[in-house]
Order: structure tokens, then C-alpha cells, then sequence
């Protein structure tokens, strides 16, 4: 791909199809009456047609040599992926294990990555904002949030 | 006059305690919301908009809208301190208040912003007392294809006037009216795009989209940055007040600021960033002195401040009088509305009295809260704009963690939110502009409505949008909206046959 907009064109030009043949399924109906897929046919096909522009203008802006990997130039995704699979984890198991072991294990971890704080800091950060959030939401604002293991 | 009989009837309503409480709760967190980067009000108002569902309606609202506007004030302070706007709005006020701070003048800085703020939310909320209940009545003669062609009007403006490009904004309302419609159809009740989950069967929920976007978004985006250290002028803040000749400077703009700020917000689509943009420029071509502009004139302050918050009154507008959301947080608030079974509209003013004119009222005494805030405790807004980005970060992310899962008590709106974070993220690096989609994920389902009703009551012809005054008259002024990007190439055009023919 030559630049950004290309790409991003032409992916919404994939959930653009995706969406008004989906809605076709789900029933046009006619003018008179109609149908559940009528306004997401119409969203769908504007787009489409939106994105290809998307894409033909991108052929014109020359100057604009910006890949793909250039958006990461200089900074560094992998924390972004170790973020998002820390949070990913945290959801899976917030019911099983409850709100109080998985807050904590997630801030001790989260607290690290971009601090250089000692263990013993980061585990007393950890339990201090774990047990804080635990009397904000569970014991004030009855948020009734998952017990786990624990019971509570 | 019947204004002031309501307007004291709103004041009885917002000095309840529990009013009073709620409303300064409301500010205390918007300042905050507002000092802190990376935390905006859009994801602040959905975070808390669940914790509210206990208290009043008219007390969440009261909150709500105090986080909105109290943002405002605090975005300031990071502008001027530490060259850092906490709030898009308040990115002007780094231009010459920062200088300011340079100079050793932080504290008239941070005061004039704060007075300005103070006196042009005054002169707003007035204006949305005035103007709010004339425009209900004229609403209430709109039928369901005037809605609809406000709707398509509502966002276009806000794709033209969003940063960036309007083709990417456009993408993205048409995207948010298909999420806007997941889900079970009202009239067949059949599930659209549900893919087979029974969490999609009552919607996308505004929320976990919300937050996602903008707070998750924003705080991937921040981890993958190096570590930069902010630095915090060390000024003693002696003096906030200004002084006389401060004052005359700044009087004009901030009431050319009011007045502009005001009318901009009503428009849909970021009135309150537009707003303080052209108000800087409006005073830099008013001033005697332009060259001053942007080595810390006090009038480059005092202006921008004062139209991005009464911006904020003015965005209200639309929404009390037509139910029509002007920009996200808006959005959020009719979604509010909505949960507590008072749909906005021409009728809120009459069938809900004491939350239209209780939370008008509510935004007077707020302003007056902020004022008392912001003057005497910025010293502790300084201190909080020293936690550091690796202690905030954890903790704002587990406020949204938290924030999605007491929805319902369902993980699966976590996920939803991370989803939509990721997407939000890739849609920053890609620069799309998320306001768009949040704003016809809301409208969407109303589309949907008012175009099925229009069509049902012209039997299928959709001329209807073209036979009746209001609807031509409206469509009109997208078309020329649509039109008017390409009008720059014309003036163009013209110019080079204008010099072809002198030479």
C-alpha cells in the first residue's frame, strides 16, 4: 500500500459491502413499507461510495509517502499490545476470580509499565487503589461487582 | 415577566441540598477531568453517567452537565501552566497564555480565564433562558420529515466543521447510524447485525462505545509514547486578580467571545473548539496591537475563554428544545434523558419543568462554584498536574473497566468497550474523527424512525422532503454545506481568469 488513506479506504470499503449486503438479508422492503435494513442499506451504499473516493484521492496526494508502519515510527506498540491483551485477560477472568485478586494482579502489572517503581511501591499502589475502588463502588455505589473466589 | 417567574422557579429547584451537592460534585469533577489530560468529559460524563442512575433525574442531569461546562474551566489551567491543553478547547489558550505564564503574569492568566468563563457562562445560560422556550414551540410544529432533514442537517454541519477531512467524517456518521441501528427493529422486531450475540440484541450501548473511543483510545495512544516530563512553571501565584488595565483589554472580547460562543455552539460539531478558534482570530484582527498576539496578550485569553464556555450553554439548545444532540456530549446526555423515560424535545419545557429550568439554573450557580474553585485552589490543581503518567494511566483505565461492567453487570460490555478502543486508537493514528460516529450512533435509530414515518405518511415518495417549506429549506443549506468544500477551487478559478484577463 502506498499511503494510509489506501489502506483505510479500502477497508471501509470491505464493512461498506458487508453492511448493505447484510442489510439486504435483513429486508429492504420498498418505499411504501420499508424494511429493518432500509437505513443501514442506504449507510452501507453512501460508505462504499465514500471510501472508493477515499481511495482514488489518496492516488492523487503524492506527497503523502506515510505507510502503514510509519504510524509506529519512533514509539513503541508492543506496550500497546501487552495493554490490550492485560485487559483482554482481566475480562475473561473478572467473574471467575472476582474484582478484588484481578484488580489487583492488573494495576501491579499496569503500574510497571511505564514506571520504574520498586516491587514493593508498585504491590502498595496496587492494593491501596484496589481496596479504595472496592469501598467507592462495592460498599458506596453498590456497583455489586464480581466476588470470585473470595466470597466477597 | 414570565422568564423571571421561571427562572426563580429553577433556582428554587437547583439550591435544593441535594441539587447543590450534585452540582458541585459535577463541577469538582469536570475541573479535575478538565486539568488532567488525557481524561476528556466525553469519556468522564459516560464513566459516571451509570453511578448516577441512582439519584434523581434531575440531579444526574445537574452533574452531568456540571462536568461538561467545569471541564471547560480546568482546561485552562494546563494550558497556561505547563503548555498542555487538557481540553481541545482550551488549545488556544495555550497560544498566549502560556506566554503569559512565561513572563511571570500566570496568575492574571489563570484569572482572566477564569473570570471570563465565569462571566460568559453568566451571559449564556441568560441566552438559553431567552431563547430555549420560543424555539420549543416553534419545534413543536415539526412532523417526522422536518426531524429527519434536521437530523441529515445536524450531521453535516458537524462533519464540516470536525477537523480534518470531511470525507473521513462522513465514513464515520455513516458508520455510527449502521451501530446505532444494531440490534432488535422496532417495528418488525427482527435483530439487525447482532451476529448471533445476545449482548447486540438491545443495542450498542452509548457507553462502553464512549469511553472506548475516548478514554481507552487516548490512553493506548499515550502508552506507546516515550516518556516526556512535563514541566510545570514554577510562578508564584501572587495576584490572580487583574488588574484595571488586564480588565480593559479583555472586556470586549469576552463579551464578543460570549455572544460568538453562544450562537457557534448551537451549531452542531465541536462548538466550543470552533468557537474559542474564531474568537482568537476575531480578536487578533480587532486589536490595536495583532503583533502582541501570541507573545501573551490577555485579550488572546479572555476571548477564547469566554466563547468556549458559553459554547457549552448554547450546545443545550438543540438538544431541550429539539431532542437533536449537537456534539457527543450531548449525545450522551439524551441518552441520559432517554434512560430516564423524559425524552428531550418541544415538550420537555412544559411536561418536565423542573429539570429544564432546574438545570439552567443549576449551570448559574455552577458557574459561580467554578469561580470560587478555580481562583483560590489552583494550587491544588498545580499539585494534581504532577501525578505522574504511569501511576494515571492504571487508574484511569480501571474507572473505565469499572465504568462498562456496572452497565449490567457484564463483562461482555468490557469487551465491547476494548473493541471499541482499539478501533478508536487505529482511528486516531488514521485520523478519523470519532465525534461523528458517536453523534449518528444516537441519531440513528431516530433517522431510522423519521424516515420510515416519513414514507409511510406520503406513501412511499420521497418528495415529501422536497413539497414541504421547512424540509426544502433545511436540505438546502446541506447541499450547499456539501458544496461548499469544493468552493474554494472556484474562488480560485476565479482569480486566475481574474489575473489571465489583466495581464
Amino acid at each position: 500500500m502506498r499511503n494510509t488513506d489506501q489502506s483505510s479506504g479500502l477497508f471501509w470499503l470491505v464493512v461498506g459491502i458487508g453492511i448493505a449486503i447484510s442489510s439486504l438479508k435483513y429486508g429492504f422492503g420498498t418505499l411504501h413499507e420499508p424494511g429493518p435494513g432500509f437505513i443501514t442499506f442506504f449507510a452501507g451504499a453512501i460508505l462504499i461510495i465514500l471510501s472508493f473516493a477515499l481511495f482514488l484521492s489518496s492516488f492523487k496526494n503524492r506527497e503523502d509517502r506515510s505507510n502503514l508502519q510509519s504510524l509506529w515510527a519512533g514509539l513503541d506498540p508492543g506496550k500497546v499490545l501487552y495493554v490490550i491483551v492485560l485487559l483482554v485477560t482481566y475480562t475473561l477472568l473478572l467473574k471467575p476470580i472476582g474484582f478484588l485478586i484481578s484488580t489487583f494482579f492488573l494495576l501491579s502489572l499496569l503500574f510497571r509499565i511505564k514506571g520504574t517503581y520498586r516491587l514493593k511501591t508498585v504491590f502498595f499502589m496496587s492494593l491501596l487503589v484496589t481496596i479504595g475502588s472496592y469501598i467507592i463502588f462495592e460498599i458506596w455505589l453498590k456497583a455489586q461487582l464480581p466476588k470470585g473466589v473470595l466470597g466477597f | 415577566m414570565d422568564i423571571f417567574h421561571h427562572i426563580f422557579f429553577g433556582l428554587g429547584v437547583a439550591l435544593q441540598p441535594v441539587n447543590l451537592l450534585f452540582c458541585f460534585t459535577g463541577v469538582l469533577i469536570g475541573t479535575l477531568v478538565g486539568v488532567l489530560p488525557g481524561l476528556g468529559p466525553v469519556a468522564a460524563i459516560s464513566l459516571l453517567l451509570p453511578a448516577t442512575f441512582r439519584a434523581s433525574p434531575v440531579a444526574s442531569i445537574i452533574m452531568l452537565s456540571g462536568i461538561y461546562y467545569g471541564a471547560m474551566y480546568g482546561g485552562s489551567t494546563t494550558s497556561i501552566l505547563v503548555n498542555i491543553p487538557g481540553e481541545a478547547a482550551s488549545v488556544v489558550t495555550c497560544f498566549d497564555g502560556y506566554q503569559m505564564a512565561r513572563k511571570g503574569r500566570a496568575g492574571p492568566a489563570l484569572g482572566i480565564a477564569a473570570f471570563a468563563s465565569f462571566i460568559a457562562g453568566t451571559l449564556a445560560v441568560v441566552g438559553l433562558a431567552f431563547m430555549a422556550p420560543p424555539l420549543a414551540a416553534m419545534a413543536l410544529k415539526f412532523g417526522p420529515p422536518e426531524y429527519f432533514s434536521l437530523m441529515v442537517l445536524g450531521l453535516t454541519v458537524l462533519t464540516f466543521l470536525a477537523g480534518g477531512s470531511m470525507l473521513k467524517s462522513l465514513m464515520m456518521a455513516c458508520f455510527g447510524v449502521v451501530i446505532g441501528n444494531v440490534g432488535l427493529d422496532l417495528i418488525t422486531a427482527r435483530p439487525r447485525f447482532t451476529f448471533g450475540l445476545d449482548i447486540l440484541l438491545d443495542g450498542v450501548g452509548l457507553v462502553p462505545v464512549v469511553m472506548g473511543l475516548f478514554g481507552i483510545s487516548e490512553v493506548l495512544l499515550n502508552v506507546e509514547e516515550k516518556l516526556s516530563q512535563r514541566e510545570i512553571l514554577k510562578t508564584k501565584f501572587k495576584g490572580l486578580l487583574p488588574n484595571l488595565q488586564d480588565w480593559k483589554e479583555s472586556i470586549w472580547p469576552i463579551l464578543r467571545g460570549s455572544g460568538l460562543g453562544f450562537f457557534l455552539g448551537i451549531l452542531p460539531g465541536g462548538g466550543a473548539v470552533i468557537s474559542s478558534f474564531v474568537s482568537y482570530g476575531m480578536e487578533k484582527k480587532l486589536s490595536k496591537h495583532p503583533e502582541e498576539f501570541g507573545k501573551g496578550a490577555i485579550a488572546g485569553v479572555a476571548g477564547p475563554e469566554a466563547a468556549n464556555n458559553s459554547a457549552t450553554a448554547g450546545a443545550f439548545i438543540p438538544l431541550l428544545t429539539l431532542g437533536l444532540p449537537s456534539n457527543a456530549v450531548m449525545a450522551i446526555l439524551l441518552g441520559a434523558l432517554m434512560i430516564y423515560n423524559m425524552p428531550p424535545g418541544p415538550r420537555l419545557i412544559t411536561s418536565h419543568p423542573n429539570l429544564f429550568w432546574g438545570v439552567i439554573s443549576s449551570m448559574y450557580i455552577g458557574n459561580l462554584m467554578l469561580l470560587v474553585l478555580n481562583l483560590p485552589l489552583i494550587g491544588v490543581w498545580v499539585k494534581i498536574l504532577k501525578v505522574p503518567y504511569p501511576v494515571l494511566f492504571p487508574l484511569i483505565l480501571l474507572f473505565c473497566l469499572i465504568g462498562a461492567y456496572s452497565l449490567n453487570n457484564n463483562p461482555a460490555e468490557i469487551g465491547l468497550m476494548l473493541l471499541f478502543g482499539v478501533l478508536g486508537y487505529l482511528m486516531k493514528k488514521l485520523k478519523y474523527d470519532g465525534a461523528p460516529l458517536v453523534l449518528a450512533m444516537v441519531l440513528g435509530p431516530l433517522m431510522d424512525n423519521s424516515l420510515r414515518q416519513s414514507l409511510l405518511m406520503s406513501g412511499g415518495s420521497g418528495t415529501i422532503f422536497f413539497t414541504r417549506p421547512i424540509c426544502l429549506v433545511i436540505l438546502g443549506v446541506v447541499a450547499l454545506i456539501l458544496l461548499l468544500p469544493v468552493l474554494p477551487l472556484i474562488s480560485r478559478l476565479r482569480k486566475t481568469v481574474e489575473k489571465t484577463e489583466e495581464n
